[in-house]
């Protein structure tokens, strides 16, 4: 059980069994059970498939819900590294690409690859890091990942990653929902409507955004797309107050607000009686929960409660936005009950220009990043919760082993062969996974697609990608598409039993 | 081992000798009825292709048995009738007339997974008996095939018959109550006067009628009273502003470049524009012809040339080092694109690096359809633009020297045209240069019946082809424009189209509901010379539109989606229209028309979250700014206004022809907290003592009264009414108590009438009306 579970106990929250209390309520008083129960037997209208799609109760969609079979990862980290980093400089030591660097690529490697921006004249550029083997796994890592050499061992190295796509707002989308035009729904969205949440004052998905800039994409990111509403991931900004609008107007008290909101639930609920729509019942908890955010959300943005050990290790200062601040925070929120926290960090798009150079930027974004994702990592696995917590660490897609000349030399968009890490959720540690050919082109060995990452993300998670569908517009759509292969050799129980038949639960404290 | 159904390869080589013969025995169980037998007593008389047996098809067959020629399996497609009935070794998938003979059948039943289709790898669900039978019966009926409904001409129906014959005011009412009869169900009851006119007040205008025109219209006895209320909507300048935000949405219209640098842009002229040519009721095809090539036109004036910043809404790269030729192929694609979505109701972008998999439409003729739009002077720049003044378009001459003047961007195309080649993969680095140009054309298979496509001049790549694709658009023989029209304004006052997937009238799309009653709208809109406004005010006076929105029992186990229309649906307010009514509730309301995008205040740190990185754009709002309309508010597609975002507003770096309805923690956080709703519960509080003055003891009632009615149009129920009446006193009770804290709630305007006690219980009140679920909903 999580910590945040024995925590934070539902049965102790107040607004909790107030929820409960009204929600028994509806279903008992008002005859919405009736429209619930359509709504269900509609979602679960292709009996078939929905054998093991979960069945949301409009009344309450983020109650947990439970898996298909035993799942390994409760919850999951994605440590969005926007711009795509350069797998050249930090993962992968190629001594023939130092050899051959300046010289032309040969023709054999180039035919039917595509770059966003080369022009067929570039030449291969070696690197000018220092890569050394480190732990058990003898992953090489570069000089410019010092932080990373603590967990060498704690994490399993993908380096055969290929994605479709490489522009960056299409790829990000790609990535993070398996299809590269705007309006299929995240997986942050697929992953909490298929489990709900265990927080009761927090979204079940929440974004966390640090570095110069947003990620191209925006908000389609996170989007819930044709899935309902609620499973779509919500921003807390770094600075001021984590959600816009969060604080109550001035002059009303946390008394009066209570009142605010109770008469306001008096009064949907009264419509509700009347006109019968069960949206209204979203609308009400849309306001309870909004109601409990306004003090959960300051809580966990607060770190002045962590001690010095742990700001100091993850080089986090309370008030300052960062990245580092942005893992202790996801470490709080998934120890909240928290489903999906996904952050993004900008700006990793090395192509040589101004502000996007392979040195002094590309040294200052590791900087940033490296010192606080192996603390996470660590931390995470000292307080018992990296068992049921999947880290991912990765970027859109990789750069090109040739060089881009802009104002100094950079590396392009590469789609074909780049490094992502997973930690923890049943994920082997300490394993390379994959392997390029000597010039880093493509992938001679261990090829994980991301449509094949999202597949392996779902089955720890406890379902089968292939089956957690949603139907829309005549269609099973599901996350994978039409694609996706788990990949039996990073997991550390190959086949996992079916421990329980499929059940679905409506409401109540996770078990 | 081969495993595709009815090819020579299969037939030769992929299956042995054994495997086929357990198919015949298959084929023999069918033969003596086995499958097909025991539900053909519920199958209908006629087995229809388009009704019956195309999804049927589509979603188990076609992905590797249709369209996309890379995709396709043994050689075999499904989807057009000589491929299903090709003579391959004597064998055929489809032998009309005889099931037992058609291998399609055969290989359905199959026993063996090496043989069954669909295959058990493609993961998809077996047929279940009923679509055997469906099939079965189709075949001996012949197997006919119809060509995909949406393509098909407008059928001319004839009215249908119904027996509830007074329930009908028109002839929508017909083929919705003929629909309800056969499944055996009631229309529900008129709406009751105060939920009519917020409805229409709502959808015609996006705007909340004041008390006194609720009152005049619940007491109006006479019979058309609601036609009145409508012809007296229809009429109104902000009819022209909320129908107009819908067709700013699949303009992808904004006020900046897009991509990283996100510049400012003037194209607010365009915008009034819009609005000016629904005010005026410009008839839709009209409207088409003049944004699609209103440049082209031959006695092309100002107006004209305005129109056609329609396509110029495309984004702009700014970003150094951005390739010219890219961004200016990526805006070519993406006048395709919108092109396809509006007008046509299709996603062409599937064709773009691959032919479309369900669609007739080649990756050849997405782009001869590309090269009507690829030889414009704009290249990823400003281009050529026109001057134009505020109020020009709505016929005013120009205020002073101070008058702000646009450059506003408009297409013009160039002297001698571009050559346009098929983009291998969609790259614009990529052209396919050995296989020829290409000339401009529209897909072939779309509109087969269509003597007009031949007229596009082939031997020329002039200038006239977008006006030919404009005209082509329009087309009275091209039933794709009206329909997909029709449905979209349907969809509007439905909250759902007939057609529900509006963006996409496909094979892969969903088929209408009512298709009777959308060609009927679609021959209406031509009949009535293409006026919008005409079928506006069909629609709104129909008894259909006119039902309640309640909840019903029997509807929940029969129609729990409302497809059969036996009730209105509760809509919520799209972002503008939650801001304009609270602006209107408020009285705050500025009604200024037109003119340049405006700055209303928005929280600090709005950037930080985007990819221009906190650059800081806003301009301090003026007072003026401060409360018009949300169509107005200037629009960042990297930053938008936040209550825009939060509550599904698109970003608008393509078309967007309907948005989510969300139902999020955020929105009630906007509703209840954003300064700018505080503002206007504190105007609806100074409202509520101005309109009701007196003492708070003897006023409260009426008051309470009078906030449902600025809010909701109506009167509170009893419940309702001892609820706000309870918190209105424990709020008085608690505010008299911190007086310092009331006063923080308060605005000097509502402190100099009342007390700081009573003015903070009274902005609570109207804050707890603004949050209703209620007031966001359109009932």
């Amino acid at each position: 059980m999580a910590i945040a579970e024995q925590v934070h106990s539902p049965e102790l929250n107040p607004d909790r069994i107030l929820l409960n209390s009204t929600r028994r309520h509806f279903f008992r008083q008002c005859g919405v059970g009736v429209g619930a129960m359509a709504l269900r037997a509609l979602l679960a209208a292709d009996a078939a498939q929905a054998a093991a799609s979960p069945v949301v109760d409009p009344g309450s969609p983020l109650s947990p819900r439970v898996s298909s079979f035993r799942p390994r990862a409760r919850q999951v980290i994605f440590l969005f590294m926007a711009g795509a980093p350069s797998q050249l400089e930090l993962f992968e030591d190629k001594p023939r690409l130092q050899e051959l660097s300046g010289q032309k690529p040969p023709q054999s490697l180039l035919s039917g690859r595509r770059f966003a921006f080369l022009k067929g004249t570039e030449t291969l550029l070696g690197t000018s890091r220092r890569f050394r083997r480190h732990g058990g796994c003898g992953m090489s890592l570069s000089e410019l990942l010092p932080h990373h050499r603590r967990i060498v061992d704690d994490v399993c190295w993908l380096r055969g990653m290929t994605t479709d796509v490489f522009n960056h707002g299409p790829a990000k989308l790609f990535m993070n929902t398996g299809f590269q035009a705007h309006g299929r729904p995240s997986m942050g969205a697929w992953v909490t409507y298929g489990l709900g949440s265990s927080s009761d004052n927090l979204p079940g998905f929440v974004v966390l955004q640090s570095g110069p800039r947003g990620p191209r994409g925006g908000a389609a990111l996170w989007h819930s797309g044709f899935l309902p509403t609620s499973f779509q991931g919500v921003p807390f900004r770094a600075k001021g107050d984590p959600i816009l609008h969060l604080k109550s107007p001035e002059g009303i008290s946390r008394q009066r607000e209570r009142d605010f909101y109770s008469t306001l639930s008096e009064l949907n609920r009264s419509r509700l009686g009347e006109i019968g729509d069960p949206e209204i019942l979203t609308r009400i908890n849309a306001y309870e929960m909004a109601f409990r955010m306004q003090t959960s959300a300051p809580e966990m943005m607060d770190l002045t409660g962590e001690t010095a050990a742990t700001l100091a290790a993850y080089g986090a200062e309370p008030g300052v936005p960062s990245f580092a601040a942005n893992c202790l925070q996801a470490r709080r929120l998934v120890e909240r009950g928290v489903r999906f926290v996904q952050l993004y960090h900008t700006n990793w798009d090395s192509h040589g220009g101004p502000g996007e150079t392979l040195a002094g930027d590309f040294e200052k974004v590791c900087r940033e990043v490296d010192q606080a994702s192996a603390a996470l990592v660590l931390d995470l696995k000292q307080r018992g919760l990296l068992n049921d917590t999947l880290v991912v660490w990765g970027g859109e897609f990789g750069r090109t082993p040739m060089g881009e000349v802009r104002q100094s030399v950079g590396r392009d968009h590469h789609i074909d062969a780049f490094t992502m890490w997973l930690a923890g959720g049943g994920v082997k540690a300490g394993v390379i996974h994959g392997e390029t050919d000597e010039l880093g082109f493509g992938v001679v060995d261990g090829k994980v697609h991301v449509h094949d990452l999202h597949a392996t993300m779902l089955h720890l998670l406890g379902f089968d990608h292939e089956l957690l569908t949603y139907r829309f517009q005549g269609r099973d759509y599901r996350l994978t598409d039409v694609h996706g292969q788990v990949v039996q050799a990073i997991l550390t129980e190959t086949q996992l039993a079916l421990s329980r038949p499929t059940q679905f639960r409506f409401g109540g404290p996770p078990g | 081992m081969q495993r595709t159904m009815g090819s020579t390869r299969f037939f030769r080589i992929g299956i042995p000798g054994k495997l086929l013969l357990r198919v015949w025995v298959a084929g023999a169980v069918l033969a003596v009825g086995g499958i097909g037998s025991s539900p053909a007593a519920s199958l209908p008389e006629k087995v229809r292709y388009n009704l019956h047996i195309r999804p049927i098809l589509a979603d188990r067959c076609f992905a590797c048995h249709g369209p996309d020629e890379k995709k396709r399996e043994a050689e075999l497609r499904l989807d057009l009738r000589e491929g299903a009935m090709r003579q391959d070794d004597d064998h055929a998938a489809i032998v009309p007339g005889v099931p037992e003979k058609s291998e399609l059948l055969l290989r359905i039943l199959a026993e063996d997974p090496a043989t069954v289709m669909p295959p058990p790898a493609s993961r998809k669900p077996r047929l279940t008996a009923d679509e055997v039978a469906l099939l079965r019966k189709w075949i001996e009926q012949g197997a006919e095939y119809e060509g995909h409904w949406a393509f098909l001409p407008l059928q001319k129906e004839e009215l249908p018959s119904v027996r509830q014959l007074a329930w009908a005011r028109n002839p929508i009412d017909r083929f919705v109550l003929s629909r309800l009869e056969q499944e055996g169900i009631q229309p529900s009851p008129e709406a009751d006067r105060p939920a009519l006119i917020r409805r229409l007040w709502i959808d015609l205008l996006g705007l909340l009628p004041s008390p006194s025109q609720v009152q005049r219209f619940t007491s109006d006895t006479s019979p058309d009273a609601c036609e009145s209320l409508v012809d007296e909507l229809l009429a109104s300048p902000h009819y022209g502003e909320r129908w107009g935000r819908h067709w700013l949405d699949q303009a992808r219209y904004a006020d900046s470049n897009g991509y990283a640098n996100d510049g400012q842009r003037e194209m607010w002229p365009w915008r009034d524009w819009v609005i000016q040519a629904l005010n005026e009721d410009m008839p839709f095809d009209r409207f088409t012809v003049e944004q699609i090539a209103g440049d082209l036109l031959p006695a092309a004036g100002r107006r004209q040339l305005m129109a056609t910043a329609f396509h110029r809404n495309t984004l702009i790269n700014q970003e150094g080092g951005s390739d010219r030729e890219q961004f200016r192929v990526e805006s070519v694609i993406d006048r395709v694109n919108t092109t396809g979505a509006v007008w046509l109701g299709l996603t062409f972008g599937c064709a773009q690096c691959h032919s479309h998999k369900y669609d007739p439409i080649s990756q050849r003729e997405y782009y001869q359809f590309l090269a009507f739009f690829d030889s414009t002077e704009d290249v990823n720049d400003t281009g050529p633009t026109i001057e134009v003044p505020r109020g020009e378009v709505f016929g005013q001459s120009a205020v002073g020297a101070t008058a702000s003047t646009a450059k506003l961007m408009i297409m013009r195309e160039l002297p001698r045209p571009r050559e346009t080649f098929v983009l291998v993969r969609g790259d614009f680095t990529r052209p396919d240069r050995a296989a020829g140009p290409l000339l401009p054309g529209v897909p072939a298979a779309f509109l087969p019946q269509l003597s007009f496509s031949a007229r596009v001049p082939v031997e020329s790549h002039s200038a006239a082809s977008r006006l030919q694709l404009a005209e082509w658009l329009v087309h009275p023989e091209n039933p794709l424009t009206p329909r997909v029209t029709m449905n979209r304004i349907w969809m509007r006052y439905f909250g759902r189209g007939l057609v529900e997937t509006d963006e996409d009238f496909g094979a892969q799309g969903a088929p209408p509901s009512h298709p009777e009653l959308l060609d009927w709208l679609g021959g209406e809109l031509i009949r009535r010379n293409w006026s919008l406004k005409q079928m506006h005010r069909l629609i709104v006076t129909s008894a259909t539109y006119r039902q309640s929105a309640h909840q019903r029992h029997d509807l929940r186990q029969k129609d729990p989606r409302n497809q059969l229309l036996a009730r209105q649906e509760r809509v919520r307010f799209d972002a503008e229209t939650a801001r304009d009514a609270a602006l209107c509730a408020s009285g705050l309301l500025d009604r200024t028309v037109g003119g340049p995008s405006v700055f209303p205040p928005q929280p600090e740190g709005v950037y930080a979250f985007t990819s221009s990185g906190g650059s800081g754009k806003w301009r301090a709002g003026t007072p003026e700014d401060r409360y018009r309309r949300g169509l107005y508010t200037f629009f960042f597609r990297s930053a938008p206004y936040p209550l825009f975002t939060t509550f599904d507003a698109p970003d608008f770096q393509v078309t967007c022809t309907h948005r989510l309805r969300s139902n999020t923690p955020l929105q009630a956080l906007t509703m209840a907290n954003d300064a700018a709703f505080v503002e206007l519960a504190q105007g609806l509080a100074l409202r509520l003592t101005e309109d009701v003055p007196g003492a708070v003891a003897e006023t409260l009632e009426q008051r309470i009264d009078h906030v449902w009615l600025l809010c909701l149009c109506r009167r509170p129920t009893s419940s309702e009414r001892s609820l706000l009446k309870d918190y209105f006193l424990r709020e008085l009770e608690a505010c008299s108590q911190d007086v310092a804290a009331a006063e923080k709630l308060t605005s000097d305007a509502l402190r100099r009438r009342v007390t700081p006690a009573e003015a903070a219980a009274l902005v609570s009140l109207a804050r707890l009306a603004l949050n209703t679920d209620n007031f966001i909903t359109r009932e």
